[in-house]
């Protein structure tokens, strides 16, 4: 298709690289000219398809990796390291089998971190959304000072905060929660430049007509933009979603509880000479990263729909 | 002023329904074994629940097992033991936290001796138990107790002396003619490794970047420390240098190497080993639980022997490693615990088991002159090695040492600089000792503020 | 009462309150205590007041450079390899060039990486660069005949281990920010440019960039924080907070050290606000010039 649309159209081939040819000048010329564009087009074609295969296969390698591991002997593995092979003489089925019979907290992290990913993406979009529409439609006194703190907010390194947050969580009585966890994110930065970014892309006049027609402000967000939202919220749910199931630091202090623990930390923790878990630990690794991954896969279309529209703009 | 509340009500129904959820599936879980799990006692009627943590699976066994033994013999004071068994790092971070912001420790804990120093910083927060430990202290290896000791208190029991012995498989060393009875000295053992090295290409021993078990050794054997006597950083002192440059001496005679993962007592090291790639370990004596878990194929070809000396040393060997068990002073049942501990960790009924269990060198050298117990031909550990595990043991008995260092408020500062900076600098990027140790010496002093 | 839900004067107030919660509770407050805690020496069971003694303490202390020019180096490089190539992979996605389909793929697949946690990328990098030979980096500088590498134990072999599970793990994403940007540029500007002659380059450097410029001051903004504030990439890949010769410590890794390790709460502090500086001195100057603040004063 790409081809034939470029000989079509060659003016038109933007970004492909193709010079703008000196045109017109004989008839004859020209058709050779088309022929050589044409060539030079599946040329360079075939180069990035080989390139973006190339890539493709580098960035898959480390999946492929370990993939072939959760059929060896995890000890073996963490002696001898991760390579691209699999020994045919020593692979077994043994690690996949005590994942699902004999493996511990495993899958109560599993569902912990499913639960807590869930809370923390659910009420993460919906304060970020609802915050993020103050700032994108309307004026009001301080209005910069707090967006510049929204700024701001995304330079203060997390860790800092640890410590005293630590404290804090405690004196609040809230240390071994899920509510620890997840509260100190839900107004996220981060999410809120997006959704404030997207938001702007609405025409006003939407508002305009929810007042005309006796709509309270709450009311409008609610009724009339968040509908319009939709696809700013699939890419937002994804990458709050990956933060939050891959969060490892602040869970790890706030959590105490092994079952209440989530994924991340529940692995780390076989990773340790003293357990004797590294079967767990390479299968276990494996298994975490297919519920993302679905996830992914069933809505990649929103998601990059969704960051394409939140682009931040000038 | 309604909506406000409306949100103010929103955020707050939403953070109960959190909160509820966290109740929800805060269920404790069964029993499992995994690691980063909760190893709970069969319940026990009447009895006091006891919180532990430990970074060891199998300590967690010792203490349900002694849990039940004394709950037959005291059963007007049952206890029942929920054992956290949490990875090395997060336990005593969390530990620590938790003692600072005075708030979630459990009742007693494991705490390793290297870490030990930061528990004892300022007003404790663990108990004394001098008094708990007093019924047994006569037949105790007092060193051990000292590791653990900060102002005429004591603060944590150990589990072991961690004699450091020198570990031999003698079938390597057999194949390329050496006899490693033969072996006294560093220099007996750097000759026999440089000789080893020529007729088969491999390594005796190691020379460690993440751990410095054989440096304690040395010290201990020249008579130094890590610090002054007013306990100022001196790393860089002419017994440090000597201890270096003896191990810098078997890296260039390759008589040693540095293993992967940078000590013996590591995955990967443990697949250097099986491999065959180093015939010797001069570890502390605990190292034979490593041997019996992650070296089976060596079954009677290990044999335990005297590390090797310095001449006309101060001490022969020294107690590597440990643990201190230690007790919150503030826990709701902190006597008792107390009580327990001790009656666990210095009783008889304790160093048996610590022996049969775990095959550590109990604390209680009585138990080392039980033939009944140390000879029992049914034990996996008098079964796996090719000489009784003892017998090097008795041998060394009264010249075990102890470095005061250990029990310094900065060691743990000093081993993070030499496991991470010094001892590479020296072993695999060739610095000269002296550079590498006064390096670490400014370092450490800038960093402690000295 | 009810006049307030229909006034838009008094709602957006009640937009960003949730925020001004968040922010007062559990940013602000802490950043406070941070402050108040670098100057103090926090022992168990006595707080005093120092001054600026932990201050002066960092000054002199060889580790905490250390930490700094890791972290410095890394968000430099970072910088270098997450902002060119996925910007120029992103125009090759975002051209006429190759079918669409093979493009999503790519797309996914270059985006995948950032799917997985930190901790099983560190556990699976950590083991690809094992110094055995049996694995896999050695076996394949093995095929060209080299001896095996002890890669996480040199500095620079280390560093390219940090900078490979970077690499791999964000150029995906920067990829699809970049694409967002692309996708909103109208194509009329590119025509424009067609009229006037401009050849692939020039309209690469003259239409492209200057309207991808809030992408990119985007893209470097969270890049230098992400640089800057790296952790847990190192922590993992080396299996703990201490690697060798302290070739994979950071600023947040010190911190940790110090204070999570050492318990050293005070000193640990100190170091955060030092991080805090660096960050605020690198990032405002960089969003007062791109005109990022400007904007909302309109």
């Amino acid at each position: 298709m790409t081809a034939s649309s470029s000989q079509v159209k060659p003016l038109d081939a933007r970004l492909s690289g193709d010079e703008v040819t000196e045109v017109g000048k004989n008839g004859r010329q020209m058709s050779d000219e088309g022929r050589a564009h044409r060539r030079r087009s599946i040329g360079r074609t075939a180069l990035l398809v080989a390139l973006f295969a190339a890539l493709a296969a580098l960035v898959l390698i480390p999946f492929w990796a370990i993939f072939v591991a959760t059929f060896q002997d995890g000890n073996m593995i963490v002696r001898y390291g991760l390579n691209l092979g699999i020994d045919f003489a020593t692979a077994s089925f043994d690690n996949w089998v005590a994942l699902f019979t004999d493996s511990g907290s495993y899958f109560r992290w599993f569902f912990n971190s499913t639960v807590v990913t869930l809370l923390q993406v659910v009420l993460t979009l919906a304060i970020s959304s609802f915050v993020a529409y103050g700032f994108a439609m309307y004026e009001f006194r301080f209005k910069s000072a707090l967006f510049v703190s929204v700024i701001l907010l995304m330079s203060v390194p997390f860790e800092m905060l640890m410590l005293p947050l630590y404290i804090q969580i405690n004196d609040m009585q809230l240390q071994d929660t899920y509510t620890a966890v997840i509260l100190p994110f839900l107004a996220h930065a981060v999410t809120i430049m997006f959704f404030r970014q997207y938001l702007r892309g609405i025409p006003k006049e939407i508002v305009e007509a929810g007042r005309l027609d006796g709509v309270s402000e709450i009311g409008i967000f609610f009724r009339l933009i968040l509908p319009l939202t939709k696809p700013a919220f699939a890419a937002m749910a994804i990458l709050n979603g990956m933060g939050s199931w891959n969060n490892f630091l602040w869970p790890l202090l706030a959590l105490r509880s092994p079952d209440k623990y989530t994924l991340p930390i529940g692995l780390n923790t076989l990773l340790t000479p003293y357990g004797n878990n590294y079967e767990l630990l390479i299968v276990g690794s494996f298994f975490s990263m297919i519920p993302i991954f679905i996830l992914f896969m069933l809505f990649q279309r929103f998601f990059i729909e969704g960051m394409t529209a939140g682009a931040v703009k000038g | 002023m309604k909506l406000k509340k409306f949100a103010t009500a929103a955020l707050a129904a939403g953070m109960a329904t959190l909160a509820l959820t966290a109740c929800n599936t805060a269920t404790p879980d069964a029993e499992t074994t995994a690691e980063g799990s909760m190893i709970t006692q069969e319940a026990v009627e009447g009895a006091t629940e006891l919180e532990l943590w430990t970074f060891v699976e199998l300590h967690a066994q010792f203490y349900t097992e002694m849990a039940e033994i004394w709950n037959e013999e005291n059963p007007d004071k049952k206890v029942q033991i929920a054992v956290n068994v949490l990875p090395y790092d997060d336990m005593h971070n969390k530990l620590q936290i938790a003692l600072t912001s005075g708030q979630g420790a459990p009742d007693i804990s494991d705490i390793e001796a290297g870490k030990f120093p930061q528990f004892t910083q300022g007003t404790p927060a663990l108990m004394d138990l001098t008094e708990a430990a007093a019924p047994y202290r006569d037949d105790i290896v007092e060193a051990r107790l000292d590791l653990f000791s900060k102002d005429d208190a004591l603060y944590g029991l150990d589990f072991h002396v961690g004699a450091t012995v020198a570990f031999y498989n003698t079938e390597l060393l057999e194949a390329a003619g050496i006899d490693y009875t033969t072996i006294k000295t560093w220099d007996d053992y750097q000759e026999a490794g440089a000789e080893y090295f020529e007729k088969t290409g491999k390594y005796l021993g190691t020379v460690d970047t993440s751990a410095a078990w054989q440096e304690g050794l040395l010290l201990a054997q020249l008579g130094g420390e890590y610090f002054t006597e007013d306990g100022k950083v001196n790393v860089n002192s002419p017994e440090m240098i000597e201890a270096l440059t003896i191990l810098k001496g078997l890296q260039d005679a390759n008589a040693a190497a540095v293993p992967p993962g940078g000590q013996p007592d590591t995955e990967e090291a443990f697949g250097a080993y099986n491999n065959g790639d180093f015939a010797a370990a001069v570890m502390p004596f605990w190292f034979t639980s490593r041997y019996l878990a992650y070296m089976p194929d060596f079954a009677e070809k290990i044999a335990i022997a005297p590390p090797p000396t310095v001449e006309n040393p101060v001490n022969i060997s020294v107690g590597g490693g440990g643990t201190g068990t230690a007790v919150m002073k503030d826990g709701e049942n902190a006597e008792l615990a107390a009580e327990f501990i001790a009656w666990a960790k210095l009783g008889t009924e304790g160093n048996i088991s610590t022996w049969e269990l775990l095959g550590f060198d109990p604390l209680n050298t009585e138990v080392w002159a039980d033939q009944e117990i140390t000879h029992n031909p049914e034990n996996k550990f008098v079964k796996y090695f090719q000489n009784n595990p003892f017998e090097p043991l008795l041998e060394i008995q009264d010249s075990i040492g102890h470095l005061e260092s250990f029990t310094n408020g900065s060691m743990p500062s000093v081993n993070n600089l030499l496991n991470t900076q010094t001892l590479n600098d020296i072993f695999e990027n060739d610095v000269p000792i002296e550079d590498a140790l006064n390096q670490a010496q400014s370092d450490l002093q800038n960093e402690l503020g000295e | 009462m009810r006049r307030m839900l229909y006034s838009p004067k008094v709602a957006p107030y009640i937009f960003v309150l949730p925020f001004v919660l968040t922010l007062a509770i559990f940013w602000v407050s802490p950043l406070i205590k941070s402050f108040i805690m670098s100057t103090q020496d926090i022992i168990p069971g006595s707080v005093t007041n120092v001054g600026l003694a932990n201050f002066e303490r960092l000054i002199g202390d060889r580790l905490f450079y250390v930490a700094l020019g890791n972290s410095m180096k890394y968000m430099i490089f970072t910088l270098f390899l997450l902002i060119p190539i996925p910007l120029l992979l992103a125009v090759l996605i975002n051209s006429k060039l190759g079918s669409d389909r093979i493009k999503a793929v790519f797309k996914s697949v270059m985006f995948i990486p950032a799917l997985t946690s930190v901790v099983v990328a560190g556990i699976v990098f950590r083991l690809i660069f094992s110094e055995s030979p049996t694995a896999l980096m050695n076996q394949i500088v093995g095929a060209f005949g080299i001896e095996p590498v002890k890669w996480l134990k040199n500095s620079e072999t280390g560093f390219m281990a940090l900078l490979t599970v970077a690499s791999w793990r964000w150029t995906g994403v920067n990829i699809l920010y970049f694409l967002a940007g692309l996708q909103a540029i109208p194509n009329d500007y590119y025509e424009a440019a067609d009229l006037d002659g401009a050849n692939a380059w020039q309209k690469f450097w003259h239409v492209t960039v200057p309207q991808i410029k809030p992408t990119l001051v985007f893209v470097v903004t969270i890049s230098v924080y992400g640089g800057l504030a790296m952790f847990l990439e190192s922590f993992m890949l080396w299996g703990g907070n201490n690697s060798p010769q302290n070739i994979g410590l950071t600023i947040v890794g010190y911190l940790y050290r110090q204070g999570i390790e050492k318990n050293d709460l005070g000193y640990a502090s100190a170091v955060g606000v030092v991080l805090l500086i660096i960050v605020l001195a690198i990032n405002i100057p960089q969003l007062i010039a791109t005109g990022t603040f400007k904007k909302e004063e309109r």
